[in-house]
Order: C-alpha cells, then structure tokens, then sequence
C-alpha cells in the first residue's frame, strides 16, 4: 500500500545540539501529492534530505515499495528514483537549459565531447514527453524564477525519477507562476508519479495535496486526508495554537513626505535596460509603502539604492528634504537610517560574530571612551534589546547559533534602536515561521502608529496586501502601478501589474 | 553556564591540539630512530636541548622574539581578512632603516637614538605593506601578490645596501658596519643574547590583543574581516580597512627586524632575517591568529628550531634530516590549526 515509508527516523545535530527529527515515521502512497507542513525548523527539510541522501539518520530506516533501501547519497536517491528540487536552485546561468538538464549524465561523442544537438534533442524529447513547452537552447540567466523551477524539474524527470521532493517551491514564485506549477504537478500525478511537497502556506495544502502530514519541533504530529481537514486545523497543528493570520490594521495617519526618490534610474554595464528606469517614490510618514513585483524586477536595486548601498545614475533621493544622493552609507548611518536587508544571512549579520557584535554594528560609535568600548554600557544595551524583543539565548554565542527567527529578531531590534523616522524594510518574513512573522508584523504596525515613514519591500503578496497602506509594483525596473491599498485591489490585478499585462504610466 | 561552555570549548580545541602535537612528536621520534645511528643522542638534544643550560635556553627564547612580532603583524592582518604576503622583506628592510639610522647618527644619545631608529623601521614596513592595501583600495590589485613582489623587490635593494655601500671591509661577513655600543638593547639573562626585547614583544602581544578586542578600531577591523558586506550595511569604512591592517601588519614586520638589530644582531648581515617573515604565518596559524597566543606559538616554533641546531651540533643528524623531523612536526600542527579554524568558521545557521 504505501509506496514510501520511513520508519523511527533520528537526527541530532550535536554542533548544536538539535534534534531535527525525534523518531519520525512518514509515509507515502504511491500516485498522490502528499504535502508535508511545519514551521521553521520542524524537521521537514532534514527529513527529505535524510531521504535524498544529503543527511544521514542516527536512527530508524527506509522502505521503497516495501523493501528495506540504503541511502548514502543523491546519487543512490537518484538509482531508486527519487528526485528533489531544492528551495535554492542550483543552476548555472550561463548555460542553456538543456547543458543544466544533462549536467552529469550528458550524452557523449566519441566518449570525450559534449554532445550538443544530443543533449537539447534529449531534452526537447522530455519536454514534449511531459507536455511543456519551453525552448530548452535557452539561457538559464534570461528565464523567469518560475522557468528556472520548471528546469529542476526537467532535471530530475530527465533522470526517470518516480518521486519527486519539492522543497518550498512557492516561495519565489506568483500567483500565475504557482498555478501553472500545481498545474504541472498534477499532470505528473496523473502520469503515475508520487510528489512530496514541503510548504508554509496552507492555501496551498489544501489546492493541491491528497494527504497532508504536519510536522512539530521534530515529531510528526498529524496525518490527514487534505479533503478532511480545513486550513484552521493545519495553522493549529502547525503552531500548537491557533493562529490568526490576520493584522489588526489601523487608518493611516498619513503625514509630510519623509523619503522621496525623483526620477531615480540604475544603469549597468551589459544590460539591455535600466535596472531602474525614472523611479518616483514618496514614502509619507505614518504610511507603510509596499513595493511588489518579481525579482529580477528591479526591487533588488531599488533596495540597494534606498539604503545607499549603491549610486544611482540619475535621479535625486531625498530624506526629509534633505538631499542625500550622494552619501556614504556611513553619513546615512549617522544620520539614522535604518534598514533590515532581504539578505540577513550575509548583509544583515555576521553569522560568526557575537549577537552583541551584531547589535551594535551601526551604533558603536555610542559606546566609546577614547576610542575604547565601555563594556558594561555595550553589554547593558545587548541585555536591553534582547529583553525587549525576547530574543533567546546569551548574547555573548555567535549569532550564526540562534534560529532564522531569532537573528531576523537581532536585526530587528537593531534597526529599531536607531532614532530614525524613515525605515527599510526587504522581505521582513522571508522564510520565516508564522509565529516569528506575526511578531514582525506586530512590530511593523507599532511603529507606523509611531509615524515612521515605513518602505516595505516583499515577494510575498499577502504581507504587502495586509501591511501596506499604498501598493507600489515594479516591472522591469520601472513603478508600473501606484494605488491606494482598499478592498477593491485584488491579488489578480496586482499579479497581472506585476507580470507586465498591465500598467498605469503614461 | 554559557561562560563555562565557553571555556569547555576552549579545553576541548587545546586538548585537540595537544594530540596532534603528542602524535606528531611520536612520529619525529619514530623518523629520528629511522634515520639517526646514535637515536636516542639525538632525540635528547633534539627535544631537550634548548633547555641544557642558560645560553642554550635565552637564545632561543631570543630567536622566539622576531617571531612574536611577525606573527602578530600576520593575526592582525588574517583577522582583518587581508594578506601580508611581504612579511620577509618588510622585516629586512625595516632591519636596515634601523642600522642606516644607527650609523647616521653616531652621536646621539642611546634612548633617543634608538627609538628614532626603531620608529625608522616601523614607519619602513608600514610604507611598503601599506602600498599593497593603498592599490588594493584603489586599483583593486590583490593585496597578497602584490605585497609578495615588492617585498621580493626591497629583498635585492637591502642586499645592495648592505654588500655595496654599508660594507664593512674589516668584518670579512657579508654585513654592514657595526652600530654604536651605545644602542645596543641591554642583555637580561647572560652570557645568551636574550635581551630587553622580549618584554617588548610580550607589550606589543598585549596591546595588540587591546586593540583587536577592546577598542573601536579593532572592532570595525574585525567586523570587516568576517564580512565585509555586513560591515558596509553596517555604515564602517570599508575601504580604510584594507589599508589599516596592512599598514598595522607591515609596521609590526619592520620593528620585528629592527628589533633584531638593536637587541641581537648589532649590525645588518645578508639575509640574517630569513625565513621570519613568512615563519609568522605559521606561528599566527598555530596561535590561531590569537594574539596572546602568538608568544607560546613563536616559543614553539622556536624550541623546535634550536633543537634541530642542537641536535646537529652535538648528534649525527645532518641539516637534511632536521630540517625533515621539523617539517613533520610543524605540517601537523599548522593543518590542526587550519583544520579547527575552518571547522569555527562553519557557523551552522
């Protein structure tokens, strides 16, 4: 009956002495798409790497079609057919879908040479086997994120696999891009494969899985027919309470313009457009600003210029009337900016530094007594922040130790602690559990009530649609839509703004 | 609690360390009774040796003293995340600023002259190394070739200097005339030539380790050798931060070198400074780029020298084998060392 079973399954990560999974036991039938949910650091993802061969178990076993496997790596997963399609694609850009696809099986000429024409025929074949369409001579760099996931999974059907792993394969993706890939997962069902899909969102448990397996700090704590159970309940497993999804949202008390972005373009050598093209902005205070639009759309770039961490080419910003085009980002600092970064694991912190360090990264300055830190007071200002945003832990281990929640929680409290009126926001949730969210959206609402002129960069619609007070969508660099957020604006039209079908400009 | 985890970590990484030590010396012994006809003569003196009596055990703990500060000058450019790769020449030519100083002005006053001549030094490897960080920050040339090939360069220059116009034709060496008695550092544990200039390589350790922990500097230095896109988001000047340890690592290179003059050597010989500069990497490798680690490192590395000199002076090992016990010896050590540094820096997120 079952196709899949794993049975006891252990892993303790003794670095840090977690225990991932506490004697799991999973199972899958074959021929359905079976949704496996959790927060972060649930378990979910080290038991499909324990399953693709990535990790290795303390405990507990695996049986394929009731026969008792061995897997040491990806490539004996491969053997057995099983396939996973990680959060983070690994592609190289520069080569063409079909190079990506065959990548480590390629067919040969003469034993030694790439076989070109081989690869893309082989690739084309596949392709029209599994009824997409897609020209697989194409670069990878010039594809959209939903592109490049359909790629993955080329790649591992091109390996005549039979049970493909989707590790959180939604979160880069919109509205459209999503449906198509349900679409796609539910042709390969119908073509008799198993699917195993890792996902936050419940939304999407109930749309397209059969049964649905929630998982807890470690442990497997329900299995449901997805038809019997209703969105309420999974939040409720997942979290061990229940959880409103909901923010309670106040009008804007909107006031003066505090940043002002005027004509601001990027240009950059070896591309065909701007990176940004004539953005203009106003950020008021009181008002969250909320910036959609698929990556590679510019919201990157305008990140990067908002906080001065690069010169635009054209163009003026200003905060509080001030010019402030030209500065440092060391000027900016002291004069307050503050800005949680969408990279947080390499721009927002340093994972081997102290979450003291960390804390005081843009305010050092404060703490000094003839160039020399005064411990106590640096200390007293780490035990404060920790305190206020309960943050776990001493912050004397290095950050790189605490949880994804836990250091976007540092960052948060840092940011914050700047006296400023203006803040940056990218991808505040990106990844995280809905507890650690629902704080950040807590604290986002705080300091709108506060009148911080809030800009509040996100790939994830829902967030932007709940928190912001004007929707802003880039497309192609350029501000395509600009509207006050009310019930009539829809995720449909902001998605359609989003993908260029639409757009409001003159 | 998270204070004695602390400290258990420590003991486990020293305990690590210790092994490997423990069997690399098995190993030595085990290459000495292989190649030695006379074994255990040699193992006495190869690892006892620098302990037989007061000359024996000051020079090395005076050969130890160079060390100290190339070391130093390698931690506090591998903790800023930049290579000094110049180390040999800006120890030689830091060397010979100090002489060059000492010979020009013969009547000065001991103190005054000598540090005149020591801040020569420093200012001397300062310069060169920081050149390297200067076209870094602004050409964006690779610090670490770049200091190498200057510092290769000034290696032929000081030659010059010291075989063509500083020639001392009475001397019969390959080395400059004599400094005035009046510089000379005053000798502490006779008749060795262990002098003041151990203390001061115990002041620099310490002021060092301040710097690097304590102070505003040493924080943003830090901050911008772990991660440098952290450091810019975090508003720190970057771009000052390749310069400064470069310039930091060269000065400490070029007071190693005119150290040596002043306390030891008493005038520049040919190539007398040979193989400090790049010893330091080693010694900053096994201290773990640890400040105050870097004396027991440098203390190390020179017991296991003075013990291959003493262990061929008054055994059958020739320099060939010496030098091949050291170099298993110190291959060991320095991979455990690179091994548990890599193994810190794998932060699990």
């Amino acid at each position: 009956m079952a196709y899949l079973r794993m049975r006891g399954i252990t892993k303790l990560y003794p670095e840090n002495n977690v225990l991932a999974n506490a004697d799991v036991d999973f199972e899958v039938r074959r021929n359905e798409i079976h949704a496996l949910v959790g927060e972060n650091g649930a378990g979910k993802t080290t038991l499909m790497k324990i399953l693709y061969g990535l990790e290795r178990a303390d405990r507990g076993y695996i049986e394929l079609e009731d026969r008792p496997v061995h897997i040491s790596s990806p490539l004996a997963a491969n053997r057995l057919g099983i396939g996973m399609v990680h959060q983070h694609f690994r592609l190289i850009p520069e080569f063409s879908i079909a190079e990506n696809v065959v990548l480590g099986i390629e067919p040969r000429r003469r034993g030694l040479f790439l076989d070109r024409e081989g690869a893309v025929s082989r690739v084309r074949a596949v392709i029209q086997e599994y009824g997409f369409s897609i020209d697989p001579t194409l670069r990878v760099r010039e594809l959209t994120v939903g592109q490049m996931q359909l790629v993955e999974i080329l790649k591992i059907l091109y390996r005549r696999v039979q049970l493909l792993i989707l590790d959180e394969p939604t979160s880069v993706l919109t509205e459209q891009q999503i449906h198509r890939l349900f679409q796609t997962l539910r042709h390969l069902r119908k073509i008799g494969k198993t699917v195993i899909i890792i996902t936050h969102k419940l939304g999407e448990v109930k749309d397209i899985s059969q049964r649905v397996t929630v998982m807890r700090g470690g442990r497997v704590v329900a299995v449901r027919e997805t038809a019997q159970v209703d969105e309420r309940e999974l939040s409720r497993l997942m979290v061990g309470k229940s959880v409103s999804l909901q923010v309670r949202r106040e009008p804007a008390a909107r006031g003066r313009p505090v940043l002002e972005l005027e004509g601001v373009s990027l240009l950059a050598r070896g591309q065909d457009h701007p990176l940004l093209d004539g953005v203009d902005l106003c950020v008021h205070a009181g008002e969250i600003v909320g910036v959609a639009g698929v990556s590679g759309n510019g919201l990157a770039e305008l990140e990067d210029v908002a906080s001065g961490l690069r010169r635009v080419s054209s163009g003026r910003i200003l905060l509080g009337g001030r010019d402030i085009t030209r500065l440092a980002v060391r000027e900016l600092r002291q004069r307050g900016l503050a800005y949680v970064p969408a990279d947080r694991l390499h721009r927002g912190s340093s994972l081997a530094s102290s979450v003291m360090e960390n804390m005081i990264i843009a305010s050092h300055h404060r703490f000094l007594r003839g160039g020399v830190f005064r411990r106590r007071e640096v200390e007293g200002f780490a035990d404060e922040l920790a305190a206020n945003f309960s943050i776990e832990g001493d912050p004397r281990v290095p950050i790189g130790t605490l949880s994804g929640g836990n250091i976007q929680k540092v960052i948060l409290a840092r940011e914050l602690a700047s006296r400023t009126d203006f803040i940056l926001f990218s991808e505040p949730t990106w990844g995280l559990d809905v507890a650690s969210s629902e704080f950040i959206y807590e604290r986002l609402m705080e300091i709108r009530r506060q009148g911080l002129a809030i800009l509040l960069l996100s790939s994830n619609l829902d967030e932007i649609m709940s928190l912001a007070d004007t929707l802003v969508v880039m497309y192609r660099g350029r501000v395509v839509a600009c509207l006050a957020n009310s019930a009539e604006v829809t995720k449909e039209l902001i998605g359609e703004y989003m993908l260029g079908l639409r757009e409001d400009r003159s | 609690m998270k204070r004695w985890s602390k400290w258990s970590q420590l003991a486990v990484g020293t305990a690590g360390l210790a092994v490997t030590v423990g069997l690399s010396f098995l190993i030595a012994v085990a290459l000495i009774f292989l190649l030695s006809r006379q074994p255990l003569n040699t193992i006495r003196y190869f690892f006892i040796g620098p302990f037989t009596n007061r000359y024996y055990l000051g020079n090395m703990l005076n050969s130890a003293v160079p060390l100290v500060f190339t070391g130093l000058g390698m931690a506090v450019a591998f903790k800023s995340s930049v290579f000094n790769l110049g180390g040999e020449g800006q120890v030689y030519s830091g060397a010979l600023v100090t002489t060059v100083i000492c010979l020009a002005l013969p009547q000065a006053g001991g103190y005054a002259g000598g540090l005149a001549a020591l801040a020569g030094s420093l200012a001397c490897g300062a310069i060169l190394a920081g050149l390297s960080g200067f076209f870094k920050m602004k050409w964006g040339t690779d610090e670490l070739i770049s200091s190498f090939l200057i510092s290769a360069a000034v290696g032929f220059i000081v030659n010059y200097f010291i075989t063509g116009p500083l020639d001392d034709p009475a001397n019969n060496l390959l080395a400059s005339y004599a400094i005035g008695e009046q510089y000379f550092l005053a000798g502490i544990f006779p008749p060795s030539k262990l002098n003041v200039s151990s203390g001061f390589a115990v002041l620099a350790a310490a002021a060092v380790f301040f710097l690097l922990n304590y102070t505003h500097t040493g924080y943003e230095m830090r901050m911008c050798g772990l991660n440098r896109e952290f450091s810019r988001y975090g508003g720190i000047n970057v771009s000052a931060y390749i310069v400064l340890p470069m310039v930091l690592s060269g000065a400490l290179h070029g007071l190693a070198g005119g150290l040596a003059i002043l306390g030891t050597q008493h005038m520049a010989v040919k190539e007398f400074s040979f193989g400090m500069g790049w010893n330091g990497i080693a010694v900053s490798l096994i201290a773990k780029n640890h400040p105050l680690a870097v004396i027991p490192a440098a203390v190390f590395f020179a017991w296991l020298e003075a013990g291959a000199k003493a262990a061929m002076l008054h055994s059958d090992v020739t320099f060939e084998i010496a030098a091949i016990v050291q170099a298993v010896i110190f291959y060991l050590v320095t991979a455990q060392a690179i091994y548990s540094a890599v193994r810190r820096r794998r932060v699990r997120v």
